[in-house]
């Protein structure tokens, strides 16, 4: 690596030096007490899964750059060069991790290794040694915020040919429109994904709960998360901020997407609107008796469900998917005791999205969640995060194991009493 | 060898001090002069009031309790024995009345506080050689458990000889004097500090205590200071 190169890395990996990153970076002793809490060790038992040796290879690099220690004693702290080694090696620590922070409730420090490994992402990026699909996908993202004009008219057309669907299974008022679009003064902006069924089932839940709402020309997944780049980050918000405002919406409701949900509602900043996951969304409905579901859609058939990390131990939607099941089911069973150490699904930190690439790692490194998931005995699972939702799917295929993965917000628009 | 002496308990423990007083001043200024993390890190679901479970969370270590609870005894006791230590080298410089609560000769524990001290990171030591710990540790981490174990072996030692041995050539009287002489600034090294057969395990002691403090605002030791903080963060 030529020294500009390792310069512009260094200057990347300095802008990332916060007051937290450097207690995350300065404290941690080593102990071993994460070793157990990472899914992929768990299942795969290699030591280069452990939280702490993830963190370790950020660490060394920060020590030889940016202590005094590190440049007087290296060996002391082993402290190590900006290499091209030394990326694969952060590469590999930070695309095999998803993010979840189940470590961070091992840790007695509570070290975040999402924020460790948004150092290791961050450097690849500058280093353009990332995955080149993560970064187009975010680009597209932007591009899409920036020329909206040149595809509204195919996305309209697409949207329309949608609200048939959509009438199936919630009819309305003859004239009203099943899917709205770009209503200023609505009070809800729905987020959804690039695919029918993140649109469909959610317009039929809001428009039987009479909800005043408008569908956003964007899709909700961040890539630029994912890639681990706040500057794409950043923007990929600000065109859902900017749809927000313009409309003058009071509530931002986000769909089955953890990422999108978490880096809305915890990154985007003091806004004039609210912002939501669906399932909250949905749990308020049922609570305010705004919409009514029919326990016998799902009779004789156990539920159980996984928490999204992004949605649950790391934005604290936990109670309103429980209370929506209750109204579904009466058969349900817990996959963890406490959901904050439930497993992750292994899908998540943009892992999924890379498809192929790394499915047998996918694949390997969540044997644990099968495990869980097959102890419930449930033959539904459900989940409310995209990412999840396809993993789990991989792996019910993979591993054979025989359950029906659906989304709740589905399960919750089929079991809609007209 | 009185200079060595000298060096070692006079000089160096200044140094030692003026060290370890400024270096953790100056870290934790510039740390907390560093700006915020603009989004929060919280786990959820929230607890509250979020200090209090913060305060549990650091000192109570309930995950370690969970999920290796040999770990945490050994850990819980470590802690507890070296603040007992630290409460007994404090009433080394002056008798200080409400640590008598229970009556008791400094130090506190009868010799066992230290035993189960150098025991403990012991423990910690011999688990640094086994996979998958040894695979995460880098030397920095074995040289301070050794140095502490160094430290914490002859500074026992030292009590263990009073109490278990009858061994009186030095008493407490005399420590006190050497300590209180430090604190006020008036630093002597009497006669009978470097003269008696013990002398040496006081010499090695103060030696490595010394290099302990030296290298402590620099190292991950910090924790001690930062462990609330960061548990905070996490509690939102």
């Amino acid at each position: 690596m030529d020294t500009k190169t390792r310069d512009e890395l260094l200057k990347l990996f300095q802008s990332k030096l916060n007051q937290t990153m450097r207690l995350y970076l300065e404290t941690c002793t080593r102990c071993g007490i994460c070793t157990e809490a990472c899914h992929a060790y768990a299942s795969m038992g290699q030591v280069r899964y452990i939280s702490a040796y993830r963190h370790e290879i950020v660490r060394r690099i920060y020590k030889r750059y940016f202590k005094g220690r590190g440049k007087l004693w290296p060996s002391v702290g082993e402290a190590k060069e900006l290499s091209e080694t030394a990326l694969d090696e952060l590469y590999e620590a930070a695309y095999s991790c998803t993010g979840c922070r189940r470590c961070m409730m091992y840790c007695p420090f509570g070290i975040d290794t999402q924020m460790l490994m948004s150092i290791a992402k961050l450097l690849l990026v500058g280093a353009h040694a990332e995955p080149e699909i993560l970064t187009m996908l975010a680009d597209t993202s932007i591009e899409k915020g920036k020329s909206l004009d040149i595809f509204k008219e195919s996305f309209l057309a697409g949207i329309k040919r949608l609200e048939a669907e959509v009438v199936k299974k919630w009819r309305i008022e003859a004239g009203k429109k099943a899917i709205p679009i770009d209503v200023e003064g609505a009070d809800l902006l729905y987020v959804a994904l690039a695919g029918a069924h993140s649109i469909i089932p959610a317009a039929a839940v809001f428009n039987a709960a009479g909800e005043k709402w408008t569908l956003s020309f964007f899709e909700a997944v961040n890539f630029g998360a994912f890639v681990g780049d706040p500057t794409r980050t950043r923007l990929i918000l600000d065109r859902i901020i900017n749809e927000a405002k313009r409309l003058k919406v009071k509530e931002v409701c986000i769909c089955e997407c953890g990422t999108a949900f978490r880096t809305m509602k915890q990154m985007s900043g003091k806004q004039p609107f609210e912002v939501s996951a669906i399932t909250e969304v949905h749990a308020r409905y049922l609570r305010a008796g705004r919409i009514k579901v029919d326990k016998s859609r799902f009779k004789k058939k156990p539920i159980t469900y996984h928490d999204p990390c992004q949605i649950a131990r790391n934005a604290g939607v936990i109670d309103e998917p429980r209370y929506i099941l209750r109204h579904l089911t009466d058969d349900f069973c817990e996959m963890s005791p406490d959901p904050r150490y439930n497993w992750c699904c292994g899908g998540g930190g943009g892992l999924v999205a890379l498809g192929e690439d790394n499915l047998d790692f996918r694949m390997k490194s969540a044997r644990v969640k099968v495990d869980q998931v097959k102890a419930t005995g449930a033959e539904i699972l459900t989940t409310a995060c995209e990412n999840c939702h396809t993993q789990l799917s991989n792996l019910n295929d993979h591993y054979k194991m025989g359950v029906d993965v659906q989304f709740l917000s589905s399960m919750v628009a089929d079991a809609l009493v007209q | 060898m009185d200079i060595v002496y000298y060096i070692v308990l006079v000089p160096m423990v200044y140094v030692a001090c003026v060290i370890f007083v400024v270096g953790t001043v100056v870290r934790l200024v510039k740390l907390f002069m560093t700006p915020k993390h603009s989004a929060t890190l919280q786990i959820f679901p929230e607890r509250r009031p979020r200090w209090l479970w913060a305060l549990g969370d650091a000192f109570l270590l309930p995950a370690t309790r969970r999920y290796k609870p040999f770990f945490w005894v050994v850990l819980m006791l470590f802690h507890l024995a070296f603040l007992l230590l630290i409460v007994g080298h404090i009433e080394l410089i002056a008798e200080i009345k409400p640590f008598q609560v229970i009556p008791h000769e400094v130090f506190l524990g009868r010799g066992f506080v230290g035993l189960v001290l150098a025991l403990a990171v012991l423990y910690f030591l011999f688990r640094r050689f086994v996979s998958p710990t040894k695979d995460l540790s880098v030397p920095e981490d074995y040289y301070l458990l050794i140095l502490l174990f160094l430290s914490v072996l002859f500074g026992s030692q030292m009590d263990w000889a009073r109490r278990w041995y009858g061994y009186d050539s030095l008493s407490a009287a005399d420590y006190r004097e050497y300590l209180s002489g430090l604190l006020y600034l008036r630093p002597h090294v009497s006669i009978d500090l470097t003269a008696s057969g013990h002398s040496f395990m006081l010499l090695l002691h103060v030696f490595f205590a010394n290099l302990f403090l030296l290298f402590l605002p620099f190292s991950q030791l910090m924790h001690s200071i930062f462990s609330l903080p960061m548990n905070k963060l996490r509690r939102g």
